[in-house]
């Protein structure tokens, strides 16, 4: 599903923000990416869906190679993809429902499709009742829902989440988390990138750890920090 | 491309327009008045045209016969005429015309040629020159035929209007070429305030998969709809402004002007200038798009 070899991620400003990663996450698993800020696990979000290209290394992500790739099938990589991001990236003069509904437009999906699966999608993050409302009207933990709703609404196999939690208060956080888990449930590979650690502590998943570029741990069911290795968080 | 994915573009395209209504009347604005401007030039030109190749056709050459020829002597001197080998065309001003033409010149003045008749003035040709260059060894020959008095050429004034027209051609055509370029530059700069402020919304679209042509897209719908809005004002603006100047000119000024300088009938310029105008500013409302959206895509 997801496989890194030997990627090395250099900025053209001389900082190295990944060192020799290998990793490979399976079809139908659910993954945290932790580390601190600045650790990388953000430049390795952004190589799994092409918004930064490696220096040295391959990259796959949903049978598309990305790291050997061309500008131009970039959307359809994305299109396979579903992702969510820290700061929601809601279209703001769009409601709700429209917003779910462009994800499957930009497919050319067929109209019966979209009223088919905008309502599912609404349904399974629980804002049915806010499909006409605007962004703005929705408080961060609604925002993000509906994020997530766009982010499954085309079916993908893999869901990318960057920090999703990062702007919502700890009860929300853990509600967002909860439906990751959920669809994760539902089949869908999940990999999420966060430093909220109680979370990743309680929820008991694989996590992968990253500490200035390089891949420090990758443990099943793990925790945050590693305690028998005196891992030390930075944050 | 999909029929609801070009109905997405269109309206997508329109309400964009519509929604920013600052930003589109702003950019309306700047392509109206450099539409404008261009079209003063266009007109000039037109005008300028115009009057250069009325002025070449006009009877540049003239051939007075002697006073009192009989009418045998004077087609006598129109056959010899016709023999000339550079001459195209003849026609006979008869003193009869001359004198009615002349008493018309006059208008309320005519009175004083109470008393006289035709036989004050002499019968006369009108010459069409096959070739304009060879005009002085043609007057020659002219002047060898029995009953001519005179020819009269005006050969200088017709060659120092069309370098006039050919230099003022160069010029302004150079001018719109600079003002287009200057337009497009403003109106890409206008749209790529309304991109810059939608640069977050690309942003997402593109997070999301769109291709960079379904993004494009609307900007295009939208630039091509502020450049024929544009172009429309700037139309109706020019028409009106020229309609004023001809119907004045053309009518009241005409007897200052005489015959030497007339303008081109709106109605004639309309079909022209608004297939420009569409033209210009529906290309120059995409190329704007287009110039301003490419930074945005790279993502």
């Amino acid at each position: 599903m997801v496989e890194l070899r030997d990627v090395v991620k250099r900025y053209p400003n001389g900082t190295v923000a990944l060192k020799n990663i290998n990793l490979k996450i399976e079809k139908g698993e659910f993954a945290f990416i932790v580390g601190p800020s600045g650790s990388g696990k953000s430049t390795l979000i952004k190589l799994l869906m092409k918004e930064e290209d490696v220096t040295e290394g391959e990259v796959f992500v949903n049978g598309y190679e990305v790291s050997a790739m061309s500008r131009r099938d970039v959307p359809n990589l994305r299109r396979s993809l579903g992702i969510v991001f820290q700061d929601f990236r809601l279209l703001p003069n769009k409601t709700v429902y429209d917003n779910v509904a462009f994800a499957m437009q930009i497919t050319e999906a067929l109209p019966k499709e979209i009223r088919r699966q905008v309502p599912m999608a609404l349904a399974l993050v629980g804002l049915s009742r806010k499909a006409n409302a605007y962004p703005s009207q929705l408080s961060g933990g609604e925002q993000q829902r509906v994020a997530v709703a766009r982010a499954i609404v085309n079916s993908p196999s893999l869901l990318i989440a960057d920090e999703p939690t990062g702007n919502l208060d700890p009860e929300t956080s853990w509600e967002i988390m909860k439906l990751l888990s959920e669809i994760n449930h539902r089949g869908t590979t999940v990999i999420v990138a966060t430093h909220e650690k109680s979370i990743v502590d309680a929820m008991k998943k694989r996590v992968i750890a990253i500490d200035r570029g390089v891949l420090v741990r990758d443990q099943q069911k793990g925790l945050y920090a590693d305690e028998d290795k005196n891992y030390q968080i930075h944050n | 491309m999909k029929i609801r994915t070009i109905k997405y573009i269109i309206k997508e395209g329109i309400s964009n327009t519509y929604k920013n209504k600052l930003m589109t009347l702003a950019s309306v604005s700047i392509v109206t008045a450099s539409l404008i401007v261009f079209g003063v030039f266009l007109l000039f030109i037109i005008n300028l045209n115009y009057n250069a190749s009325t002025l070449k056709e006009q009877p540049e050459m003239r051939v007075f016969c002697e006073y009192e020829l009989d009418s045998a002597q004077i087609s006598q001197v129109e056959k010899e005429l016709k023999q000339i080998q550079n001459i195209e065309s003849v026609s006979l001003v008869t003193p009869k015309e001359a004198f009615e033409k002349f008493k018309e010149t006059l208008g309320e003045d005519a009175d004083v040629l109470e008393g006289f008749d035709e036989s004050l003035v002499a019968a006369s040709f009108i010459i069409k020159l096959v070739d304009p260059d060879k005009s002085s060894d043609t007057i020659e020959e002219i002047e060898k035929i029995n009953g001519v008095r005179k020819v009269s050429y005006s050969k200088e004034v017709v060659e120092f209007v069309s370098k006039l027209a050919h230099w003022v051609r160069m010029i302004s055509g150079l001018l719109i070429v600079v003002l287009l370029i200057i337009s497009m530059f403003i109106i890409s700069n206008t749209i790529k305030l309304t991109v810059f402020a939608r640069r977050r919304e690309i942003n997402i679209m593109k997070y999301i998969g769109a291709t960079d042509w379904f993004i494009r897209w609307p900007f295009i719908v939208e630039g091509v709809i502020i450049g024929v809005v544009g172009s429309l004002i700037a139309f109706l603006l020019t028409r009106y402004g020229y309609n004023t100047v001809e119907v004045r000119f053309n009518g009241d000024l005409q007897s200052i002007s005489r015959d030497f300088i007339r303008l081109v009938k709106t109605q004639d310029v309309s079909s022209r200038l608004i297939a420009s105008y569409v033209l210009i500013g529906s290309v120059v409302g995409a190329v704007g798009s287009l110039i301003s959206i490419r930074k945005y895509l790279r993502v």
